[in-house]
């Protein structure tokens, strides 16, 4: 029940922090002078990658530990952050192609940086696949945890392809010495939003995951 | 028995099923062929254009008929729970791995000369058989990393329900990087800039090294019961 505890805080600390996060983007953030309004998309877009990167990192950490300690808790922990990732990830495609629309003047174009996220998502995709088609409950962890495992070696191929190739994607680390401090503060407070974000939404699956299998247990038992 | 000499062994029986029942290597060897038709009235190649393609065809080529292969191979090891007698021998996990790995490179070895012969034959493009030497670090990096993925993913893929459908959808994404080493290094060479395929050959042998490592240390998991 502690977890029920953590989870209404997180709530209500999210109440604050998202309507001030989204009134720090719109409101206080200084306007880009080449992109002007469009850019303002970038806290969201980052935050979001920065949620989906945490959430891939859960599920090759708990696919791990799994594969070594064989409860069955950890695969519940490993999808749970899978299916946040696939949704953050989404998201950080779909606010990308929104920007890049009216600044590279197309939804879509074959940038290394584009396309190893969109690899990653497709690796989660199949992920789920995979999952969605074992019964024994053993053996889909245990085969999850797998591609758990390889399909992370993505996220060095995504977070270097834009130094190993040329890549069009702006670079946050790159020009972060000539961006403006309030723009600095507001990315800040967004990335910390998002990360409170992605916590809260793991707590609250993880929690529906185990009641689902609670459920499961009582429903065999009445049958019995 | 040692780790290598059981790999050769469990290869030598791989090499003996194919050669009695001829099933996965004339499957492949047959849709490659058929691909290459394919993509020859479907992009209508000439003299001016074929070595820009060249290379994107072959890998395309080499990765779908590759899954064919790898899938029927691993099929035949469920069918009946084969391997569970390979489980029950003193073969460890990791020594079944390699030589199922080193049975799937050599066949896709094979396949992949096999369509460059007639890649040769049918886009009018000789000089890819000249090139043949240079290109091979690349072709051998690339599928050996085929082979490594393909091999843990055929064995995941077989356990689903959905069965071999499922493994172009595991195997693609994961195997991207690969295709992407081998389509560019190809295609460098083939358009006379071999100076610059040096940096994507290393990025090849790296993801190989990866796969290698990571396939090795999981893949017992994928088959104890």
């Amino acid at each position: 029940m502690k977890t029920d505890r953590t989870i209404t805080i997180l709530f209500f600390l999210l109440l604050v922090m998202m309507p001030l996060d989204f009134f720090l983007i719109f409101r206080v953030a200084p306007t880009e002078k080449v992109m002007g309004d469009v850019q303002r998309i970038f806290y969201l877009h980052v935050s979001l990658a920065l949620g989906a990167f945490l959430a891939f990192t859960g599920v090759f950490v708990s696919s791990i530990i799994f594969l070594w300690k064989k409860k069955i808790v950890l695969d519940s922990v490993a999808g749970t952050c899978a299916g946040i990732g696939v949704l953050f990830s989404t998201l950080v495609l779909i606010t990308g192609s929104m920007w890049a629309r009216p600044i590279w003047n197309v939804w879509w174009t074959w940038d290394p940086r584009l396309l190893t996220v969109l690899i990653l998502w497709f690796i989660y995709i199949g992920y789920f696949l995979l999952r969605g088609g074992i019964a024994d409950k053993f053996k889909k962890a245990q085969y999850s945890a797998v591609i758990g495992i390889i399909g992370y070696v993505d996220i060095p191929v995504v977070r270097y392809a834009t130094k190993w190739w040329n890549s069009i994607h702006p670079l946050l680390s790159q020009e972060g010495g000539g961006l403006d401090p309030v723009m600095k503060k507001v990315m800040l407070f967004s990335l910390a939003t998002f990360a409170v974000l992605t916590i809260f939404l793991f707590l609250f699956r993880f929690r529906l995951a185990r009641i689902e299998e609670r459920l499961e247990i009582l429903k065999k038992k009445m049958e019995d | 028995m040692s780790f290598i000499g059981d790999a050769l062994t469990i290869l030598r029986k791989d090499l003996l099923l194919e050669l009695r029942g001829r099933e996965s290597l004339s499957l492949m060897l047959f849709l490659s062929l058929l691909l290459l038709v394919i993509f020859n009235f479907a992009l209508n190649p000439d003299k001016d254009n074929v070595s820009s393609m060249a290379s994107g065809i072959l890998w395309v080529i080499f990765a779908f008929s590759g899954i064919l292969g790898m899938g029927r191979m691993s099929v035949a090891e469920r069918d009946e729970d084969a391997y569970l007698s390979v489980i029950f021998s003193p073969v460890s996990a990791e020594s079944f791995y390699l030589g199922k790995a080193l049975g799937n490179l050599l066949f896709l070895m094979i396949m992949e000369c096999f369509t460059l012969f007639f890649f040769a034959i049918l886009f009018d493009f000789e000089k890819i058989i000249g090139l043949l030497p240079q290109l091979l670090p690349a072709l051998f990096l690339g599928t050996l990393g085929f082979s490594l993925v393909g091999t843990l993913f055929s064995f995941l893929s077989t356990a689903s329900r959905y069965g071999e459908i499922l493994l172009p959808f595991l195997y693609l994404p994961v195997v991207v990087p690969v295709i992407l080493g081998g389509v560019t290094s190809m295609d460098m060479i083939l358009n006379g800039k071999s100076g610059e395929a040096g940096k994507w050959i290393q990025l090849l042998a790296v993801f190989d090294m990866l796969y290698l490592a990571i396939s090795l240390l999981v893949f017992r998991y994928l088959i104890e019961e």
